[in-house]
């Protein structure tokens, strides 16, 4: 019984990370013991292994596999996409539609507003809001001068075709 | 053939004169129909001409919908947007970025140098250097003119070439109308699949150029792909765009060099999170 009651104080000792998502790899790839490619070889993932994914650094994610946690290639990670695992929608369509319709379930007309094709094509210039829009316009100099606060380096990085 | 040219000469000239005096009454619209065929839609637009076109499909995304109410968020995104910009081709455009009050996931690159990004993509983000890819995306579509080419392609079918001119040179209202139509119709149908392709290479560049981890973008479709085609704030996006995982393919088979020698740059999550908060 005391074991019992222990558990859940015991869970929270080992806790889940909170960002731990499933996805799958689009390919062979392998599970590195650190994120870098020269990285010791952990174990190799066959095209479609299930894994969690759990946090990016750089060009590489830690994950959880059946085979062990390690680095893999975040390219190589596809989470449920179009179709496919998660069903429903995140509640936007929801917000908007009562944003749209109001309590009388009639459309009001200065909330006609947003970015679905519909309302798109219902849309009417508003110069008022793009003079607006100017008073946050910021300079060359001004703008470098915030990269630089944010130890931002400029570097000569070709075109790729 | 000569009288289409006398035409046109004559509705050039009536185009000159009623910028400077006001005609009244000339309907410029029937008049432009009437020489559509002269094969003018061809024609270079200029840098001003591509301006003065921008200016009112941003008018016409604002109408859609306004501004977040917010100056220090839209300061702290016309500054990222701002060095980026700075570091392609089209460095002296006028540059103006805008968050839009929208809860779903999107951004608009309008012709001339004006940048939309709206609430609801700003929100899924978790880095400085993941809108850097996004804003590095959309500059790309203006450095390159993909919408200006799209429009001019446009132009030679669905308007004339002439009442682009015409909306450029009289501000009349009925060409105007026409062109905006036209741009919305742009954007809800979206560019060519290769030019949202070469916009992801580029703006990948871009940020690696504004010194970002050059992993923001391929992070932000990565968050898109894991969402529902069916989710009402994707459907706009996911309809003008190819699939996010296909950009990721495309990503991962030219760029991967690219994109691990400036994976260690700074991603700027702290200042992103500080900065990016939608005061309500």
């Amino acid at each position: 019984m005391r074991f019992l009651l222990l558990l859940p104080l015991t869970l929270l000792l080992f806790p889940v990370p909170a960002s731990a998502e499933p996805a799958v790899v689009v390919r062979a790839t392998e599970l590195k013991n650190a994120p870098a490619a020269d990285a010791p070889t952990v174990a190799q993932l066959a095209e479609n292994a299930a894994v969690d994914a759990l946090e990016r650094k750089g060009g590489w994610t830690r994950v959880k596999s059946a085979s062990g946690e390690g680095w893999v290639r975040m390219l190589a990670l596809r989470f449920g996409g179009p179709g496919e695992a998660k069903k429903g929608d995140s509640g936007v369509s929801q917000i908007f539609n009562v944003a749209r319709t109001g309590s009388s379930g009639t459309q009001v007309t200065t909330g006609v507003r947003g970015l679905d094709p519909e309302m798109l094509a219902k849309a009417q210039p508003n110069p008022a809001e793009l003079a607006k829009m100017e008073q946050f316009v910021t300079t060359q100099d001004a703008a470098a001068g915030f990269a630089a606060k944010g130890k931002l380096q400029a570097r000569q990085v070709e075109e790729v075709k | 053939m000569s009288r289409l040219f006398t035409t046109l000469f004559l509705l050039l000239a009536a185009g000159a004169a009623q910028a400077q005096f006001r005609l009244p009454n000339l309907d410029v619209n029937r008049l432009v129909d009437s020489v559509k065929n002269v094969g003018k839609a061809t024609k270079d637009i200029g840098q001003d001409e591509e301006i003065v076109i921008g200016r009112d499909l941003a008018a016409t995304l604002l109408g859609a919908a306004p501004l977040v109410n917010d100056a220090r968020l839209q300061q702290y995104v016309n500054n990222v947007g701002r060095w980026i910009a700075s570091q392609s081709e089209r460095a002296d455009l006028p540059w103006q970025f805008g968050v839009l009050d929208a809860p779903q996931l999107n951004a608009f690159a309008v012709p001339g140098g004006t940048i939309f990004i709206t609430r609801g993509l700003l929100e899924r983000m978790k880095s400085e250097a993941e809108l850097a890819g996004v804003l590095g995306h959309e500059i790309v579509h203006v450095v390159k003119k993909h919408h200006l080419k799209a429009i001019q392609k446009g132009a030679a079918t669905a308007l004339a070439g002439d009442a682009l001119s015409m909306a450029v040179k009289n501000k009349n209202a009925g060409a105007n109308e026409k062109l905006v139509s036209f741009g919305k119709e742009m954007y809800s149908r979206g560019l060519d699949k290769g030019d949202e392709f070469e916009a992801d290479r580029l703006g990948v560049v871009l940020a690696a150029r504004a010194g970002y981890d050059a992993y923001g973008l391929p992070s932000v479709l990565q968050t898109l792909q894991a969402m529902n085609a069916q989710d009402s704030g994707v459907a706009l996006m996911f309809k003008t765009h190819p699939a996010p995982g296909d950009r990721l393919d495309q990503l991962g088979e030219k760029m991967q060099p690219t994109l691990d020698a400036y994976a260690g740059q700074p991603q700027l999550a702290e200042r992103f999170r500080s900065e990016s908060k939608v005061s309500k």
